[in-house]
């Protein structure tokens, strides 16, 4: 697909997004609206949801087919593309948004009764003054991002052909050892025990992604991300179709049990990626060093105290600790 | 740059700690228990539990980098 074209799709879809958040919001604003604000804010989310994940499905085929940055500059090498850094803060924003403010759509109907749980009050005292719609309309702008970067990054890995932090065909057996020997060794046996994994073998050099990102991250971030998609998407429907009341009920009940897991994601991601400086640096600059890489490889993809050698030659090649999805 | 992601990363995790505390208590309210019933108490306790783990985990690390920046791995 041409630069132009592209660039035309792109556009295209952000001027239809734009009218489709102006009309929607002028309705809303327009005062010939029955609704109260927080119905109000169910229409405007629930008629805005095909524009963000359209636009979001735009900018991911954009990236998929246009340039490609270079991969290696001296010694630092490109583990992300500049649309990959921006998408995953984007959705970031979209977490740090949504999550609390669902918590608290949840938590508040709790805490709100005659006799709170302790603290409880202190907190509807502290949240008094802000009316609940808010929480709400917070929350559908977060979800908002969420979805845009769910359809950005579906639309470029399914184009893309990127498969870099799926396990390939044949290897979960594999990664699973690898991931089993990642984690600390009381957890790792226990994993290895029920799924007969074989904590003695040589293992490959995980690479781009280490063993903890393909069999262990990626899958429940993917899990987690597309039940709160699903779930979410049935919840803002019924607004505009009469959704069954106990697909409703199941689908509020696992959009909570899909925010937990989130809350459990983002805390895990955060505690993995900060113990592995370099990987966070590559997330905000898009650059990593090759020995930095390496150093996070290597520590990532230790054998286990039955081999204690490095499993990285240190005369290996340069790029063998390459970027990933670019 | 390292010490306030970690500082940041310790205030998530003290907001989680506080979450967690939330679940966990609210699994035993009357209110939970007659509208909800047992797995909803059942899925807040070990939702809060689980949270609280992962905070732990998430404040430890950041610990560890405020005391020795150098610490962690780059």
């Amino acid at each position: 697909m041409g630069v132009a074209v592209r660039w035309l799709l792109v556009l295209a879809g952000i001027a239809i997004a734009a009218a489709g958040g102006y009309v929607s919001l002028a309705q809303a604003g327009s005062g010939a609206q029955p609704w109260d604000p927080e119905l109000s804010d169910n229409f405007v989310f629930m008629r805005a949801l095909p524009f963000a994940l359209g636009l979001g499905a735009v900018v991911g085929l954009f990236r998929a087919g246009g340039w490609k940055p270079a991969v290696r500059r001296g010694d630092q090498i490109r583990r992300f593309s500049p649309g990959t850094v921006i998408g995953h803060w984007i959705a970031t924003i979209g977490f740090v948004i949504a999550l609390p403010t669902g918590l608290w759509q949840y938590l508040g109907g709790i805490l709100s009764q005659d006799v709170p749980a302790p603290g409880g009050q202190l907190l509807l005292d502290l949240f008094h003054p802000v009316p609940l719609y808010w929480f709400y309309r917070l929350h559908y702008i977060g979800a908002a991002f969420v979805l845009f970067s769910v359809a950005n990054f579906g639309a470029y890995w399914w184009v893309n052909r990127d498969r870099a932090l799926l396990v390939p065909r044949g290897e979960w057996r594999l990664h699973l050892t690898g991931f089993a020997l990642e984690v600390p060794r009381m957890f790792g046996a226990r994993l290895a025990a029920p799924l007969k994994l074989d904590l003695t073998q040589r293992l490959p050099q995980p690479r781009p992604f280490t063993y903890y990102e393909t069999a262990f991250s990626f899958p429940t971030w993917t899990f987690a991300l597309a039940l709160i998609t699903i779930t979410g998407l049935l919840k803002a429907m019924r607004y505009i179709y009469p959704i069954p009341g106990p697909v409703l009920y199941w689908a509020s009940t696992l959009h909570v049990a899909a925010m937990v897991l989130l809350v459990l994601k983002v805390l895990d991601h955060f505690r993995y990626t900060l113990a592995r400086w370099p990987l966070m640096v590559a997330m905000t600059r898009g650059w990593v060093s090759e020995g930095a890489l390496r150093r996070v490889l290597d520590t990532i993809a230790r054998p286990g105290p039955w081999h204690p050698e490095p499993t990285l030659p240190a005369t290996a090649p340069a790029g063998v600790a390459g970027g990933s999805e670019r | 740059m390292k010490r306030l992601v970690a500082i940041l990363a310790l205030l998530w995790a003290a907001l989680n700690v506080v979450i967690a505390y939330l679940f966990v208590t609210n699994a035993f309210v009357a209110k939970t228990a007659i509208k909800e019933g047992l797995p909803a108490q059942a899925a807040l306790l070990l939702g809060g539990a689980l949270i609280a783990v992962f905070a732990v985990a998430l404040a430890r690390q950041s610990l560890r980098i405020l005391r020795a920046p150098g610490a962690a791995e780059g």
